[in-house]
């Protein structure tokens, strides 16, 4: 005899893959172990790019002038990230933050950090919208967009 | 412009958390409905599109093959679009150029989610790139607390007021989702409980957020011919536009947001509206985010720039207001992702045609229908009229 | 009533590329930009054909696709299986709502998992896909009905393969470059027996794009337009065992294209035939579905030389989806094929014979749970 209530099953699915990322990328995080911020220049719309990409999504045109751009920049928004989930990479609490750096037309998506990020209200004294940070690079150099390691405020 | 089409049966489950019943089943349940309301059997159904969220949220895999039975569409031709979140408004896009093509005379619609079998929150990080942004994500409410908080400080919007406009947001959605039998939260909330519930990514409190549901939403098209046959009020598709942005977040302002606002504006271009807030009878807008259903009201050309708290606060938007928005509760009380944009739309609708039930705007005749999609980046509108 | 043309294809090699995705697609889609003399601006609407489960780690396909295929604040839209986007393409043009389209599908198998894991996630969580089942086991349990009940033999299988690998040795976009003899087939490994290993079609990299018009646009666009003749769909059973799996629903697919494109014979009035064939079987049992050969005949078909490069109708010239399988794209590349036969520009593996009127075929899903048949004419 059946019963009465419904059944769930649980389970994971896993997709592994491998993604190339092409010689405009992989040039990208070589800068990185240089550690240069390099994005590139629609020779149409003269938009810098960053990250770089092969081609002006907009344009449509080839874009093959590297411009090497400020490791500061300002915060255009960021967000305190207090919310754990499954196959977060970063440790909570902490900052994404878009920052335009000097001389780019793109907002960048990295963290700020290099402060105590424990207290929220005392975080927003320090992290601004329109506030300037910096780069911070690590170390040792992976070839990640963790080669910066964060973006810090600038004094 | 080009052949007339026109909704003639629209179909919705009860929304929430539906473990009662398998998947499939709840697609069948939005289906039945649709059909019940059109007055029509499967056998008059041409053709079928279908679309959810990215296809594994639950675990399965391009649902067409798995919902063939649900969807009622064994013999027939299927079409699969899917755009993330505006994937409602595209099947719905998809429905009218299929009737509009002249290849179907009637097509099915059915958009779904079952929210409650995966983990969202992980799934839209998955949207992000696995080599830039991805470790930087927090899912959707991380993004659009950005956005919010760019779009405050670009229009100089002060921080209190944004939160009593937000507030005011989530209140009136609840209440409107008290008129709602599909809705899936059903409670009165005050403006004190919205402003001290739980901060998800600040400014951003739990009740400023959609919940994630099961549900599914059916639509039926129709050429202009088979609807005045069929059907005694259709609902009539005056406008529609679909516009995308890049992919990398941070490219493109998400203050203005070109995609929502020039895809509303395609819209209305093909509907012949030039003053919305006057013209526009009801709206309904894919709010998963408080303070997100306010840039929308301004890419739509509701009120100018920045000055969207003015006119939340003013009244403007509420079910007595000058453009009700979101009479249904909106996304904000229930979000199945894969049908929400097609449920704005059913929803729009059933109140040009009189079929609201209690949450009717007395007298409506043109409404607007909206979703959007990706990290920021998709946008989708469709207007429906009383007449052609 | 509209009519709708392809007026230019544009493809990539299947190998693997070691381009980003979002560069490989745009390489593809600025070249047949240039080749129509069209700015990104100028095209009317843009329709991708991308699968989320077939796309590098990456969820919602659309939103990553969205750069590479020029969509840029630009009405458009996506469709997970790349017939499903031709399609769809063709609508908005036939809306009469729109001149141009541009249709683009897209993968990069070399950056995903094999097709069989990929394929297992068809099926449920909770029956299916705990007892195994993927395309390839459910391929090989209806060759093995097929062998059964028509007589028909491995080795008239295994020509298939033979067939579609040396064709594919004339075409530079094919993947699987290799000859190969009845014996090196018969001889591959019994990977899901009675299938061997080269009767499996490969994993491939793959964007191919074309550009869709209105009849009146097509004539300035083109000298030698491709226009949509006939379309049919049919959708069957999720669960293999409710069907016959040797009956399905290409029939009523193909009955519908033929029934739109004013075609009785398909036999004798069509010229080419670019058929989806992911296991070499089944190419001999869609084309019995498709109505080339009688019931159970397929067998008797490939040995009479009916479906070579020089024989009445041939088909798969291109080399087919066991020479280059991008899975998701695969339906489009069999639609570029056939237009490209139609505008005598297949290069070096264009059929003797003069074609006016070519099939098209894709199916995905358990067993050929879906199938859409395209009927392109001069």
């Amino acid at each position: 005899m059946a019963k009465e209530e419904h059944r769930i099953v649980k389970g994971q699915v896993m997709v592994p893959y491998e993604v190339a990322l092409g010689k405009t990328w992989s040039m990208f995080y070589d800068f990185l172990k240089e550690e240069k911020i390099m994005g590139k220049k629609c020779p149409q719309c003269s938009r810098v790019l960053v990250p770089p990409r092969s081609f002006c999504p907009r344009c449509f045109e080839d874009m093959d002038e590297w411009v090497e751009v400020s490791q500061e920049g300002i915060v255009e928004t960021w967000v305190y990230v207090n919310m754990p989930f499954f196959a977060q990479e970063l440790k909570i609490p902490f900052i994404s933050a878009q920052i335009r750096l000097d001389g780019s037309d793109t907002g960048f998506i990295h963290q700020v950090a290099g402060i105590d990020l424990t207290e929220f209200e005392k975080v927003r004294e320090i992290v601004k919208l329109g506030g300037r940070v910096k780069a911070v690079w690590s170390r040792e150099k992976k070839g990640n967009i963790l080669d910066i390691a964060y973006f810090e405020p600038v004094k | 412009m080009g052949n007339a089409v026109a909704i003639i049966g629209t179909g919705q489950t009860k929304h929430g958390r539906r473990s009662d019943v398998c998947y499939p089943d709840l697609v069948r349940e939005a289906v039945t409905a649709a059909l019940e309301d059109a007055g029509i059997t499967l056998k008059d159904i041409d053709g079928i599109v279908l679309g959810t969220m990215p296809s594994m949220m639950e675990g399965v895999s391009s649902t067409h093959f798995y919902f063939a039975e649900a969807m009622g569409s064994v013999g027939k031709p299927v079409l699969k679009v899917e755009t993330c979140g505006s994937t409602g408004q595209s099947i719905g896009h998809c429905g009218f150029f299929w009737v509009a093509s002249g290849m179907a005379d009637i097509v099915l619609v059915v958009g779904s989610e079952k929210m409650s079998e995966g983990d969202g929150q992980a799934t839209m990080t998955t949207v992000f790139d696995p080599f830039f942004q991805r470790t930087f994500a927090a899912g959707a409410p991380g993004v659009f607390t950005m956005q919010s908080m760019e779009w405050m400080y670009r229009f100089k919007i002060p921080e209190e007021k944004g939160r009593e406009a937000a507030a005011r947001i989530s209140v009136s959605n609840h209440d409107n989702a008290m008129d709602n039998p599909h809705a899936h939260i059903r409670t009165r909330v005050t403006m004190e409980d919205v402003k001290n519930a739980r901060i998800i990514t600040y400014p951003v409190r739990l009740l400023d957020v959609c919940p994630a549901s099961d549900g599914a939403c059916a639509v039926i098209f129709a050429t202009g011919e088979k609807a005045r046959k069929i059907c005694r009020k259709p609902a009539w598709i005056k406008g529609l536009g679909f516009r995308g942005e890049e992919f990398f977040y941070g490219e493109s302002d998400k203050a203005i947001w070109m995609s929502a606002t020039e895809a509303a504006a395609e819209a209305y271009r093909q509907a012949g509206i030039r003053n919305p807030l006057k013209e526009l009878d009801v709206a309904e807008i894919y709010n998963p985010f408080t303070y997100q259903e306010m840039i929308f009201y301004e890419c739509f050309g509701f009120c100018p720039r920045g000055e969207a708290p003015d006119y939340v606060l003013k009244g403007t938007f509420l079910k007595d207001g000058e453009l009700p928005c979101c009479p249904s509760g909106g996304t904000l009380c229930s979000n199945p992702i894969g049908a929400t944009g097609l449920i704005r739309l059913a929803e729009a609708a059933l109140q040009v045609t009189g079929k609201a039930g209690a949450r009717q705007v007395e007298g409506a005749k043109l409404a607007l229908s909206h979703a959007m999609g990706g990290v920021d980046q998709f946008n989708g509108v469709t207007i429906v009229g009383s007449e052609l | 009533m509209q009519r709708v043309a392809i007026t230019h294809v544009a493809q990539s090699s299947g190998m693997e590329s070691k381009e980003s995705l979002m560069d490989f697609t745009y390489r593809v889609n600025k070249e047949i930009l240039d080749k129509a003399g069209l700015k990104r601006r100028e095209v009317g609407c843009i329709v991708a054909g991308s699968a989320d489960i077939f796309h590098s780690g990456l969820s919602c396909a659309n939103a990553f696709d969205w750069d590479g295929i020029g969509a840029f604040l630009k009405e458009g839209s996506r469709a997970e299986e790349s017939a499903f986007s031709f399609i769809y393409g063709c609508m908005r043009i036939l809306s009469g709502r729109y001149e141009t389209v541009l249709v683009t599908a897209l993968v990069k198998g070399s950056e995903n998992p094999d097709n069989d894991p990929i394929t297992s996630f068809y099926g449920d969580p909770f029956y299916l896909r705990p007892v195994g089942v993927n395309e390839s086991v459910v391929a090989a349990m209806q060759m093995r009905q097929y062998l059964e009940r028509y007589g028909v033999t491995e080795e008239q299988c295994a020509k298939v393969a033979v067939k579609n690998l040396g064709n594919a040795l004339f075409n530079p976009y094919a993947d699987r470059k290799r000859r190969v003899s009845l014996e090196d087939v018969m001889a591959s490994e019994r990977v899901y027996d009675p299938l061997k290993a080269l009767e499996c079609a490969p994993k491939s990299d793959g964007v191919v794009a074309v550009l869709l018009a209105s009849e009146e646009r097509a004539k300035t666009l083109s000298k030698k337009p491709v226009w949509l003749s006939g379309y049919g769909c049919s959708m069957d059973h999720f669960h293999p065992g409710d069907r016959d799996l040797l009956k399905g629903q290409l029939p009523a697919a193909a009955q519908r294209a033929y029934k739109m494109a004013g075609i009785d014979d398909p036999g004798k009035q069509i010229d080419v035939a670019e058929v989806c064939e992911p296991y070499a079987f089944q190419e001999l049992l869609w084309c019995e579905h498709l109505g080339f050969c009688g019931e159970g005949q397929g067998g008797r078909w490939i040995d009479s030389g009916m479906p070579l490069m020089d024989g009445a109708l041939p088909v798969n010239p291109s080399g087919g989806v066991l020479a280059t399988n991008p899975y998701p794209a695969r339906g489009l590349y069999r639609i570029a094929e056939a237009a490209l036969q139609i505008k005598e520009e297949a290069g070096e593996h264009q059929v003797g014979k003069k074609v006016r009127t070519a099939l098209a075929h894709s199916t995905h899903g358990f067993g050929g749970q879906c199938h859409s048949v395209v009927i392109l004419s001069a």
